[in-house]
């Protein structure tokens, strides 16, 4: 048996049986799902009747709590399941869920709160005020350690191929921190300002604010930290030196992927040298992407965050085998050569000058050597590659520019945005039309003949083939046919020992990038075939990841875990059930500069302003709640925060079981013609209470709309209580005696204000409690017996209630208050009932748990070993709830005992 | 000027963007929370929202007596300003 007695929920019930238990020398687990024990106690003003200070009495048992030898606490831990063993002991397994901060290093000097970048509600001040991701429940807390709030990875940040934290650096901009934002991302990947423009953006199709108006502009957001950045820092920042770890790496090939892996490969201390067989670095940043979407001296800052590190680029070096490498000393390679050759289309005379590949085009374009000025250009093919081509074609000058597709445009696989622009700009669209003969004079392309293809019926799998129509041949002048009908691996150089698949693709591990030669690595659009920059850049990380951990001699497998650090991801229609009403906030609208016949690459799209990327980022719906930015990690000074922890379970065999879960408010929302929720002034007596506590939300009892300080304020009691249109007939036991303490409190904090209580009637039947009420009376707090019907809110704020007057005839009257207070009852909690897999646990008609003995054994239920203590079986207030604990707990030790005796 | 009231943690969620304006708003002199308001063209309770966060977290603080309408004035925080 690991513990005599396991205690659920550290209320004050929970807590007061722990400590008499342990005092009795029982071993004590009491376990609290919250960050801090104290339950609902810790967060009162004060106590009825003799007004003492709530947290001067709990801190006190908290701390002795936390340190009784006897005693251990385990926060932020859920009871999952517990099952009743033949020995009559149970054995309970327990979640404990990952706070993001080591205890053990954190001080609670709050430096994360306030670094934080992301705003909640405050659960513990019941939504009267902000709380941040990083937070410590409140100051009291015991144990007072940091938490953070992670629902999951956000859809935008779990989607993004490059690893790069998307949820992380909107907040930052929302924030205001645009440098911060901008070398976030360059935690994950050195091309922010190339990804800022070119990127697909899987973030923002995962988006869930894309099911409300549309998705955040999270690429713009990007490009606008990376430009804001790139201003500020036209040279990267001085990054402290990094000890060389004395092995070399050769990495083959300068695009994203060898780029991305040669910049981990650095800051791990590798020293790393990369091969390029072409004249400058980028691959198809450089070579393919024209300069109206990629601006060149973006791509080669850039590039600088890789050479900064001491990476030595060697252009015009390529590099085809593989065992020289080794010859050379390096360690260990990354092959990153992309897909460097164009397909061919078979079809007759594809070798006539003036027939090219769309690859080769684009190099010549981006080395300076063309001019299509007053050409005719038809280009072949469908997907981005085309429309690059045919929008390159355009601006150096071509006097018609004609893409031709095979099959219709809702099939073309290029985005819909580069269709439109394309169009814009001057390009003509043919669909369903392909050539079949190039014709040419000479050895020189002249003609080209096309047919009209049409769509097959589908076939078994769905698919249309495209077929051509006899007899719609037709022959047009042209003076250059560019091909993109797809792009393939050059592969075949590196000889027999590395393993290619049959399009040229280089075989790897998928986990690892390991391929079957171990000291060689292949990542991007090599492995992948044509893919896009962002995923080319997340294969660079992931190979530098293996490869680091390759060079160091660890195990490969098993080392993802390591390697993704994401969370499962949340879920969209989770986070958008958080929020009652959402207000219209549309996307920023796309600015492009498309004219027609454009005559120069200037980047066509506009960039946000920052008022355009900070409202952008504003939109944003927080959904993981943390959005990893990585602010607290910064500043906390003990070095604490651990973003990668992983939840645990635990499973302990106890003796008896305690359940001390307590009880819920009634949610005031729940008689909705009083306006909670929707009145700001109306509030429920637990937030007043908050008001009122020394660790209050606000620097004084305020009222929530504007600030004012009340002056006439209205307690509605039995809110939830004895009122069976709520389902709710019982009394709450409680309500009428905290609503005397707030009234008596309120004439104390403000003492020119007015206090009236609408009752049914007073129920004051504990020690002292009648004398409280003649307290009240002589203090001048006013009773109106009545029950209120309705609520109305005026401009200004103030509330109209609407009653019936009892002690005036019944008669309906109306009265105007500046603060309305709801004295909410109780209901049972509900989540306990399921604990117990293979016993049920009885509960009464209205869901409190049954006490089967109630008169003499207080606190026993319809299972043998298992007691309730406090409030978890009934409305009782804390004297009870304290005394019932102690029945509780007396009885657990017995039962304890007899288990003991038997065995 | 009455306005269908929004959804708290949107509210909330929005301290982050006004905290500058804020800030600038009562670098002007102590101000209570319908002026911020009034100023930055919000309304008062949204404004509640972000001042009272601002306050937990020490960027601003009341100071001397409230007005005689029952509000009182807030002024940046020497923390808040850096
Ligand atoms: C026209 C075009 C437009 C595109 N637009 C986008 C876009 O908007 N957004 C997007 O996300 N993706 C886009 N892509 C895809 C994206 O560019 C690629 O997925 C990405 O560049 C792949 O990166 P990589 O590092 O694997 O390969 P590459 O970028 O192709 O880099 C490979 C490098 O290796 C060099 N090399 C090859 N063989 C050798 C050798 N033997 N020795 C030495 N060096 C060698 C090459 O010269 C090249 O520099 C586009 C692609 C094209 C062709
Ligand atoms: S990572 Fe950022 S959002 Fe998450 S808790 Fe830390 S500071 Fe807050
Ligand atoms: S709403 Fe924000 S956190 Fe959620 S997916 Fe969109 S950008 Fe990411």
């Amino acid at each position: 048996m690991n513990y005599d007695i396991l205690v659920i929920g550290s209320g004050i019930g929970g807590m007061e049986a722990a400590l008499k238990l342990g005092d009795m020398g029982y071993r004590v687990l009491l376990v609290e799902k919250e960050p801090s024990i104290g339950g609902k106690m810790i967060l009162l003003s004060k106590v009825f009747p003799t007004l003492d200070c709530a947290s001067c009495i709990s801190t006190p048992k908290m701390a002795a709590a936390a340190h009784h030898p006897n005693v251990q606490v385990m926060v932020y831990t859920e009871v999952k399941e517990i099952k009743k063993n033949g020995s009559g002991t149970f054995q309970a397994r327990l979640r404990k869920k990952p706070t993001f901060v080591d205890p053990a290093l954190c001080t609670g000097c709050q430096q994360c709160e306030t670094a934080c970048t992301v705003a909640v509600p405050d659960q513990f001040n019941f939504g009267l005020v902000a709380r941040r991701a990083a937070y410590i429940a409140f100051p009291q807390a015991v144990p007072k350690k940091a938490v953070i709030e992670r629902a999951g990875t956000s859809p935008c940040s779990f989607a993004c191929p490059a690893g790069i934290r998307a949820h992380g650096y909107v907040s930052l901009v929302r924030s205001g921190k645009y440098e911060e934002a901008c070398r976030l991302i360059l935690e994950s990947a050195p091309f922010p300002g190339s990804l800022g423009r070119a990127c697909y953006a899987r973030c923002e199709q995962e988006c869930t604010r894309a099911g409300l108006e549309g998705p955040v502009a999270i690429r713009q957001i990007k490009r606008f930290v990376a430009d804001y950045y790139y201003g500020a820092h036209p040279e990267p920042e001085d990054a402290p030196p990094i000890a060389p770890s004395g092995k070399k790496v050769a990495v083959i090939g300068a695009g994203p992927a060898g780029l991305s892996a040669a910049f981990h490969l650095a800051k791990k201390g590798h020293a790393v040298e990369v091969f390029e067989a072409a004249p400058l670095p980028g691959g198809m940043l450089r070579y393919a992407i024209p300069a109206y979407r990629i601006p060149r001296e973006v791509l080669d800052r850039d590039i600088k965050n890789v050479t900064t590190l001491g990476v030595k680029i060697n252009q015009g070096k390529r590099v085809t085998d593989l065992a020289g490498l080794k010859d050379k000393g390096f360690d260990a390679v990354f092959i990153a050569t992309g897909t460097p050759r164009g397909r061919k289309m078979k079809v007759e005379g594809e070798d006539l000058a003036g027939v090219v590949n769309a690859l080769d085009f684009l190099r010549d374009v981006n080395a300076g050597r063309v001019s299509l000025q007053g050409k005719t250009v038809l280009v072949v093919g469908g997907g981005n590659v085309a429309i690059d081509a045919a929008r390159t074609a355009m601006r150096l000058g071509a006097a018609r520019v004609t893409v031709q597709y095979r099959r219709s445009r809702a099939q073309m696989p290029a985005h819909d945005w580069e269709i439109e622009a394309a169009g814009r700009e001057g390009v003509v669209f043919e669909y369903l039309a392909a050539p079949v003969r190039f014709l040419g004079e000479n050895g020189k392309l002249a003609e080209v003949e096309s047919v009209q293809m049409e769509l097959s019926e589908p076939a078994a799998d769905g698919r249309r083939i495209p077929v051509s129509v006899v007899g719609t041949e037709r022959k047009r002048p042209a003076d250059l046919v560019v091909i993109a009908v797809g792009l393939e691996p050059e592969t075949e150089y590196f000889g027999d020992q590395l393993a290619v698949n049959a399009d040229k693709t280089i075989q790897v591990n998928p986990a690892t990038l390991q391929t079957s030669i171990p000291f060689v690595f292949a990542g991007g659009d090599v492995v992948t075939g044509p893919s896009s920059i962002a995923r080319a850049v997340g294969h660079g990380r992931r190979a530098a990841f293996f490869i680091d951990r390759y060079l160091r001699g660890e195990d490969l497998a098993g080392a993802e875990v390591e390697f993704d650090c994401r969370l499962p991801v949340v879920s969209k229609e989770e986070v958008l059930k958080r929020q009652e009403s959402y207000r219209d906030l549309p996307p920023v609208s796309k600015k492009e500069i498309l004219r027609e016949k454009p005559g120069d690459f200037t980047e066509v799209e506009l960039p946000l302003t920052e008022e355009e990327a900070r409202s952008s980022a504003g939109r944003c719906l927080d959904c993981g709640v943390c959005a990893e930015c990585r602010q607290c990690v910064a500043t906390c000074p003990a070095g604490a925060i651990n973003l990668a922890a992983k939840e645990a379970e635990k499973e302990v065999e106890v003796g008896s079981v305690i359940i001390s879960t307590g009880l819920r408010l009634f949610p005031a929302g729940g008689k909705p013609q009083y306006g909670y929720g929707r009145f700001k002034n109306v509030l429920d007596a637990m937030q007043m209470d908050r008001l009122l506590a020394p660790t209050r939300p606000y620097n004084t009892v305020l009222r929530p709309s504007d600030g004012k300080i009340p002056n006439n304020i209205a307690y509605v009691l039995c809110t939830g209580s004895r009122d069976a249109t709520v389902g709710n007939p019982l009394c709450s036991r409680v309500c009428c005696m905290y609503s005397l303490k707030q009234a008596q409190l309120l004439t104390g904090v403000l003492p020119l204000a007015d206090v009236t209580v609408y009752y049914i009637d007073i129920r004051a039947f504990g020690k002292g409690y009648e004398e409280f009420y003649e307290q009240a009376k002589g203090m001048g707090v006013y009773f109106v017996k009545g029950r209120i019907s309705w609520i109305e809110e005026k401009e200004d704020g103030n509330l109209l209630l609407t009653y019936e007057d009892i002690e005036n005839g019944g008669k309906l009257s109306r009265a105007e208050h500046d603060l309305v207070v709801l004295s909410v009852g109780f209901l049972p909690a509900p989540e306990v009932r399921g604990l117990f897999s293979a016993e049920e646990l009885a509960v009464d008609e209205f869901g409190y748990i049954r006490e089967v003995e109630e008169d003499v054994n207080p606190g026993k239920t319809s299972i043998a070993g298992v007691f309730a203590a406090g409030s978890v079986s009934g409305a009782r207030d804390i004297p009870d709830s304290i005394l019932h604990a102690g029945a509780a707990a007396a009885q657990a030790a017995a039962y304890v005992e007899r288990i003991r005796g038997k065995k | 000027m009455k306005k269908v009231s929004r959804d708290r943690r949107e509210v909330i969620r929005e301290e982050m963007l006004r905290r500058e304006k804020i800030l600038a708003a009562l670098r002007e002199g102590p101000r209570t929370v319908p002026e911020v308001a009034a100023a930055l063209g919000f309304p008062a309770g949204e404004v509640m929202f972000w001042m009272m966060g601002m306050r937990k977290y020490g960027h601003l603080e009341e100071t001397g007596e409230p007005t005689e309408e029952g509000y009182y004035r807030y002024q940046a925080s020497v923390k808040g300003e850096s």
